[in-house]
């Protein structure tokens, strides 16, 4: 449901079809060339590859292995190995393409490895028009609206052949495309194993579930509900000059079951626990529910917190809590039942006080 | 646009019909107590689009209503508004069809996240200019006392009391968090204002109908007097908001807070909740867009709490709370209730089933052995009595009828009663009154007669005095394990009284396992007097009949169906013909 980056080996078989002779290398299988010289770069939604010594230009077949272990080396397990072809800087030209609402956008210029950002003055802007396009930019706009991209980044882009293409997919149409599928999604960093379940979870669920890890050591963790007050609370956390101690961001929305939350809220309180941080509090917060069910959501709150109580009683970790919506009542007595039973009481408000509140007693107990 | 005027009026005009499209019967419910509480005559929801029923059942106040549901999108009415509440992989199609098919529609609400942006932005330009369509995801369009689309102001009743949301007030509120109006429509109630109208538009990057399309609904209402609108960072929708205040197309004040400061504490920027919710490209942060709306004027406070405070300086419009009763339908809520504790463990239970089959029935654990012997017993004696009883004829003829298993089993059980295995409760009844009473045995029986009772307990078409029922000298030898036995005692006073008059009148099977089974009670499990009693009025007795022969019930239909001997016909010469004389 939101622009995910696909490898740049994906992007460019879209793009070329079986003119392209890229070797994608994913795991010990894949099969090396034997002669000729070639590029090699790690194949991860990376960017700036050459600066950061991703990207290692004319190996010889020989080399090719090498350049792949040292690359592993640094932490990366996707490769793409490319046929070296020369060409003049000259010929570099830079190429993109946006969906937005008036149509495509088409920003161009005549120079490659332009920060079209820095560097606004030295681009043309238009809309896609088929009338006005030349063979190679209507076949990208083909493959573009084929495929449900999103953003499609040539640079350079040299004659009819893109030397690095980078292609952003709307994730909500993987179910429509069959030109790419969930294997060939990357992210730019590693994913924290916690993220990758959540993640799991998200894909096998009607409702919401984002988790983001942030400072795996901080000292304020967050089990918060709805995408937008999710931002409102962390928003409370930075104003207050609290923002480099947040451990995680995250929510959960959309109607969950007991069991599902359960799962969620096992994820956030395993890196709370993980955290070096001396001292540590928690925030279970929302906005005013629509639909979501405060009592279910909170029990399955409650079953996770039952796992790990006896740690926390121990390190001292409170629990801040502010919450609204269907069966608030039943589920804030049964959370604050369950709280002070086992000493970790910080706070539970329900709808009548502010949707921060909680956030704010809980850094306020921290810098105590 | 008039269109908010338009569902405001009279509601005869239909302005508030809607077509649901897929289901989802918490927020379906949530709209029809909407439309009851605010007066109105009709439910707003004509029909529901989903396969494999008829109709489903709703309430409308305390009244049940069913509304019909169609497999197409096709009928004879002419909804003025969709709600889809499909998932994204279906919502292009669905919306295609309903406007295409009812052009005239208002517009309408997409409930789903997961709608592709070339999806979007299709229905953006086939629909987006003629209808109002709120969505891709988001909650819906809430206007009160007059149109509820979607789960928009909450499902609970008691949330929808506190919000408000019956009363027509003067503050509009635009938000792309479903859960961010809820708590701004709160909050906009708990500082002294109405809502006029609100909108949650969804956090995807794409709308159908855009943000200006709704910030001109606010200007051109002239019920509304102020906006509260909840943004976020990621995508470029508050820019039209500065657009038209710099072009003065929107004049009206605003509150509004842009969430998403908290992006800049970190190295690189954060994919948040919201699929829009991502600083892509410069001037999509939040900063850069509270700079830019603060630079034409409009009230952007740095933290959420001053936005509160804001919210006590919008333009008051005296207003009068509608009357939101709530009380009648909290209480229709409760259909069933029902205390038993039942739990998932996966552990084995320890000793055996009988056990966990009495303590089911009786509420609490068995604990003495005794109890649970004879309840072993008395269910293995019972399981079956043979294929002439009535019950199990009965079972066996819907057999050979080519019945199921259950239909021929219901059959059966329904000729339990007073004549068949049903006595034992009776019976149970009888000997608690004994025991309980001041008559005696004889001034008990003597009692029945006059009234022409049978005594339940007493009596067989078999056995008699001198050829006992073997299962009742079985089961009396438990009478020996006890210290006392009171009914027991009672029910052996009242069998030699009526014997002494007839030989078939002895304690049967009945009413030994009733006897045996309050004394075992009272004694091994401590039951008190009212708790025996309790048992009696729920039945419990009839119970330890039905449970055990069902199993035999069972045991002859599976021969039947075994033999498979064809449909049932009583004989001829077993039939006696009485022919009437005139």
């Amino acid at each position: 449901m939101s622009r995910v980056k696909i490898t740049e080996y994906r992007a460019k078989k879209l793009l070329l079809g079986s003119a392209y002779r890229g070797i994608p290398v994913t795991g010990p299988d894949a099969v090396l060339p034997k002669k000729g010289r070639y590029v090699v770069k790690v194949d991860q939604g990376v960017k700036q590859r050459l600066k950061k010594g991703l990207l290692f230009l004319d190996q010889s077949a020989a080399e090719v292995p090498k350049a792949i272990a040292r690359l592993k080396r640094k932490g990366f397990s996707r490769f793409l190995v490319e046929p070296m072809a020369g060409h003049k800087a000259a010929d570099e030209r830079y190429l993109s393409l946006e969906r937005v609402r008036e149509g495509i956008r088409v920003i161009r210029c005549d120079e490659g490895g332009v920060d079209i950002e820095e560097r606004p003055e030295k681009t043309t802007v238009s809309f896609y028009d088929v009338r006005k396009a030349d063979r190679f930019l209507a076949h990208a706009v083909d493959v573009f609206e084929k495929h449900y991209f999103s953003f499609l980044e040539i640079n350079p882009l040299v004659g009819d052949t893109p030397l690095d293409a980078a292609v952003l997919v709307d994730s909500a149409a993987a179910f429509f495309a069959d030109g790419w599928s969930e294997e060939d999604i990357v992210s730019a960093s590693a994913s924290h194993p916690a993220e990758a379940r959540v993640a799991d979870l998200q894909n096998t669920s009607p409702a919401s579930f984002k988790l983001t890890v942030l400072n795996p050591d901080g000292s304020l963790f967050f089990l918060l509900s709805g995408g937008g007050g999710s931002i409102v609370i962390a928003d409370e956390a930075a104003l207050k000059g609290f923002g480099a101690q947040i451990g995680n961001y995250g929510e959960y929305s959309g109607g969950p079951s007991r069991e599902e939350t359960y799962l969620y809220a096992r994820e956030v309180i395993g890196l709370m626990l993980a955290s070096k941080a001396r001292r540590k509090a928690l925030v279970i917060a929302g906005g005013v529910a629509n639909f979501t069910d405060v009592k279910q959501t909170f029990l399955g709150i409650i079953d996770a917190l039952g796992e790990s109580a006896e740690d926390m009683r121990k390190r001292g970790i409170k629990v801040f809590v502010r919450r609204g919506g269907p069966n608030e009542k039943e589920g804030l007595r049964l959370m604050s039942a369950f709280l002070k039973k086992h000493h970790c009481y910080g706070a539970v408000y329900g709808s009548d006080v502010a949707i921060t509140a909680a956030a704010d007693d809980a850094i306020k107990s921290l810098r105590a | 646009m008039s269109i908010l005027a338009d569902i405001r009026k009279d509601s005869r005009s239909r302005k508030d019909s809607m077509l649901v499209l897929g289901s989802h019967p918490a927020i379906i419910q949530s709209i029809l107590d909407f439309d009851h509480l605010s007066g109105k005559k009709e439910p707003s929801i004509v029909g529901i689009v989903t396969a494999n029923r008829k109709a489903e059942k709703y309430f409308f106040g305390t009244r049940e209503i069913l509304i019909p549901c169609r497999p197409g999108i096709g009928g004879s009415d002419a909804p003025a508004w969709m709600l889809n509440l499909q998932s994204g992989r279906r919502t292009y199609d669905s919306t295609v069809a309903f406007f295409e098919t009812y052009p005239q529609a208002l517009g309408g609400h997409i409930f789903a996240e997961n709608v592709p942006e070339k999806h979007t932005l299709d229905l953006m330009r086939r629909f987006g200019r003629k209808h109002l369509i709120v969505g891709p995801s988001g909650v819906g369009l809430l206007v009160p006392g007059a149109l509820k689309l979607g789960a928009i102001g909450g499902i609970d009743l008691a949330q929808m009391a506190a919000s408000r949301i019956g009363t027509k007030g003067n503050i509009a509120v635009i938000s792309t968090s479903g859960g961010m109006t809820n708590e701004l429509i709160r909050s906009v109630a708990d500082h002294g204002h109405r809502l006029s109208f609100a909108a949650a538009i969804g956090g995807n990057l794409f709308l159908v109908s855009a943000l200006t399309d709704l910030l001109m609904l606010v200007q051109e209402d002239p019920d509304t007097d102020a906006l509260v609108y909840f943004g976020e960072l990621g995508g470029h929708d508050e820019y039209e908001i500065v657009d038209l205040v710099k072009a003065r197309k929107f004049t009206k004040p605003i509150v509004a807070y842009i969430a998403g400061v908290i992006d800049e504490a970190f190295a690189t920027h954060v994919q948040f909740g919201h699929a829009k919710a991502l600083v892509a490209h410069s001037g999509e942060s939040a900063r850069d867009k509270r700079d830019a709306l603060r630079a034409v004027g409009v009230g952007v406070p740095d933290t959420f709490p001053e936005v509160l405070a804001a919210l006590g300086t919008l333009p008051q419009k005296r207003f009068t709370d509608a009357p939101f009763a709530i009380d009648t339908l909290l209480r229709r809520q409760k259909s069933i209730l029902s205390t038993r504790q039942v739990a998932d463990t996966g552990a084995l239970s320890e000793g055996p089933y009988v056990k966990a089959m009495l303590e089911a029935l009786i509420g609490r654990p068995v604990r003495s052995p005794v109890t649970l012997a004879f309840a072993d017993a008395v269910f293995t004696y019972t399981i079956d009595h043979g294929g002439q009883v009535s019950g199990a004829v009965t079972t066996m003829i819907a057999a050979r009828a080519g019945k199921g298993l259950v239909e021929s089993l219901a059959a059966g059980l329904l000729t339990v009663g007073p004549r068949f295995g049903g006595a034992v409760n009776a019976a149970a009844e009888n000997w608690i009154r004994g025991v309980a009473g001041k008559e005696s045995a004889r001034e008990f029986v003597e009692g029945m007669n006059r009234r022409s009772e049978l005594i339940s307990g007493i009596g067989h078409r078999k056995y008699r005095v001198g050829v006992p029922d073997p299962r009742v000298k079985a089961l009396s030898a438990f009478a020996k394990k006890l210290e006392k036995h009171p009914h027991y005692d009672f029910a052996c006073a009242v069998e030699k009284v009526t014997t002494g008059k007839n030989g078939k009148l002895i304690l049967n099977v009945d009413g030994a396992i009733a006897a045996l089974m309050l004394d075992i009670l009272a004694e091994c499990e401590e039951s008190s007097a009212e708790e025996l009693t309790a048992l009696t009025d729920a039945e419990f007795f009839n119970a330890l009949f039905v449970i055990p022969r069902s199993v035999g019930f069972i045991a002859h239909f599976m021969e039947q169906k075994r033999n498979d001997e064809g449909l049932f016909r009583l004989a001829d010469d077993l039939l006696f013909v009485r022919k009437e004389t005139t």
